[in-house]
């Protein structure tokens, strides 16, 4: 039996699924925050091509992937399948357990699957020049790689504290030719704003995300990029989910479980969504999102406060929000939407297609040591959360005594994350985890509160 | 005193979780600093309602949200 499975650069899928098509409850428009009408697709128009607004709202089921977007997802893809039975064997466990590993492209993780797509797009539709943002730099670098190859010039705007001490993401997108500046820059009203406030300001992702669009909004020829939570990123990831279902079949396997990490639900929809489409043509699949108990926008539904008058005594309410009932009235109208999360994946979430988990981040990071030391190859601290919704199934399938097939998407590697382990080997990370008893406590009290408008 | 901050691919201080929204806290503070210190207090004697109900009430926005913020401005 091989430890790797393998496909054949010729049988790499020729196109993306897109479930819109078959999804039991149609997305509703995403709605606008100032008027609460729907947006259209030119209001989008400034930010993106219309080439990739068609795809955002396109109900197609299969929608074809451009020869030169193939030829160059072949630098690194068909990604292997990986039969983790060292995994295994160290869990005693009778699953078998498969990895999709997505950490073998040039930046080392996912993101290309997108960032390629959609530099291809925008140059097509006549763009030279993006713009986007970068936290941890993942995505940045990955745009990098993708405009590289497509000619096309980058601006990152990477949040100032993560720019002076992660240099080398930083230095992975100077490689491939794109400028990154810490943000907030002079570059930009938004960035200009803040830099009078404190000539060293730290930055934020959303001062960030406001210098990229308006850098892509106010500069000829250019648009901006993002790297998950739209439905053009999740259809270009479906390939992740379609190469393994031709990988599983080509062994005569198919899962019982599929599992990936979720942050915007852009690596999690790529390799689930075709096993969704099984399920909803009535397979038998289950399908695990797991997040971070930190953020947990799907297993709480997103932190929503109240505040008592002074008469309480206890003046700060918080909570997870556990029903819709805490949702506003418009939020409502405009559909079901998790914070963060891509409104593909909170929809199929409220429909019961999948599920979702929560891992505190020290069982997430155990979780990534037991891989690395097993497997050998170091997660990213992202991938740790879907390696530990994999060892919990393993876990359960040992005493269950059943042999369940589990599928993983391994998301990305960790080497350039390693001060994240060095963090966790030291012991310099804590636990943290709102206790279910507060929690009904806290909602208990805050029923005595109106709903928030 | 450092958390790992995933958005961030980094380790933070609380400082930084305090202060990162023109001041105010970041929105997951809590999520992230409970079981470490008492952070709805810590948040109490450092905020004043008015500037945690600016912070934590409602809902986060969207990403589209931000997106059509950020072409409107
Ligand atoms: C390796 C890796 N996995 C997962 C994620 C989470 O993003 P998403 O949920 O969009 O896949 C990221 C985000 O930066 C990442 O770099």
């Amino acid at each position: 039996m091989n430890r790797k499975i393998d496909l054949n650069e010729k049988d790499i899928p020729k196109q993306w699924y897109n479930i819109q098509a078959d999804l039991p409850h149609p997305l509703p428009p995403p709605l606008n925050p100032g008027t609460g009408e729907p947006i259209t697709p030119d209001m989008l128009a400034p930010v993106f091509p219309m080439n990739l607004i068609e795809q955002e709202v396109s109900t197609e089921r299969w929608i074809d992937i451009p020869d030169q977007v193939l030829e160059k997802y072949l630098i690194w893809r068909p990604t292997p399948l990986y039969r983790a039975r060292l995994l295994e064997n160290f869990l005693k466990t009778p699953a078998r357990i498969y990895f999709k590993n997505e950490g073998v492209s040039p930046p080392g993780s996912h993101k290309p699957n997108t960032a390629i797509a959609q530099a291809y797009y925008n140059k097509v539709f006549g763009i030279k020049r993006l713009a986007t943002e970068t936290g941890a730099g993942q995505w940045g670098s990955a745009l990098a790689f993708a405009c590289t190859q497509f000619g096309l010039e980058l601006k990152v705007y990477m949040v100032r504290i993560s720019f002076n001490q992660k240099p080398y993401r930083r230095i992975l997108m100077e490689t491939w030719g794109a400028k990154c500046v810490p943000s907030p820059s002079p570059d930009t009203n938004a960035g200009r704003k803040f830099l009078e406030q404190n000539p060293e300001h730290p930055g934020s992702l959303g001062i960030s995300i406001s210098e990229a669009i308006e850098d892509a909004v106010t500069t000829k020829d250019s648009r901006y990029s993002l790297g998950s939570v739209l439905n053009h990123v999740l259809l270009h990831q479906t390939i992740i989910g379609l190469e393994a279902q031709k990988q599983l079949a080509s062994i005569g396997e198919y899962p019982d479980i599929v599992i990936g990490c979720a942050g915007g639900g852009s690596n999690f929809g790529g390799l689930s969504l075709p096993f969704v489409r099984d399920k909803v043509n009535g397979k038998n699949v289950r399908i695990i999102a797991c997040e971070p108990t930190s953020c947990p926008t799907m297993t709480k539904g997103p932190y929503v406060y109240d505040f008592g008058d002074t008469a309480e005594t206890t003046p700060l309410l918080a909570m997870y929000s556990l029903g819709h009932s805490f949702i506003p009235a418009p939020i409502h109208a405009g559909g079901l939407r998790y914070h963060g999360m891509a409104p593909i994946v909170s929809r199929i979430l409220k429909d019961g297609l999948i599920e979702a988990r929560a891992y505190t981040q020290l069982e997430t990071f155990s979780a990534g040591i037991s891989f690395a030391r097993t497997e050998g190859f170091i997660p990213a601290p992202e991938t740790n959360h879907a390696i530990a919704g994999v060892i919990e199934e393993a876990k359960k399938a040992k005493e269950e005594g059943k042999e369940k097939v589990i599928l993983m998407n391994w998301s990305g590697h960790g080497i350039i994350d390693l001060a994240a382990y060095d963090a966790y080997l030291s012991g310099k990370l804590e636990d943290y985890m709102l206790p279910d008893e507060d929690i009904q406590k806290l909602v208990k009290d805050l029923e005595k509160f109106p709903k928030p408008k | 005193m450092t958390i790992y901050c995933i958005q961030m691919g980094m380790l933070l201080e609380l400082s930084y979780c305090t202060e990162v929204n023109a001041g105010l806290p970041c929105r997951n503070i809590i999520g992230c600093w409970k079981g470490r210190i008492d952070i709805l207090s810590f948040l109490q004697e450092r905020f004043s309602p008015d500037q945690l109900k600016q912070i934590f009430g409602g809902l986060p926005k969207s990403r589209i949200d931000r997106i059509i913020e950020g072409i409107q401005n």
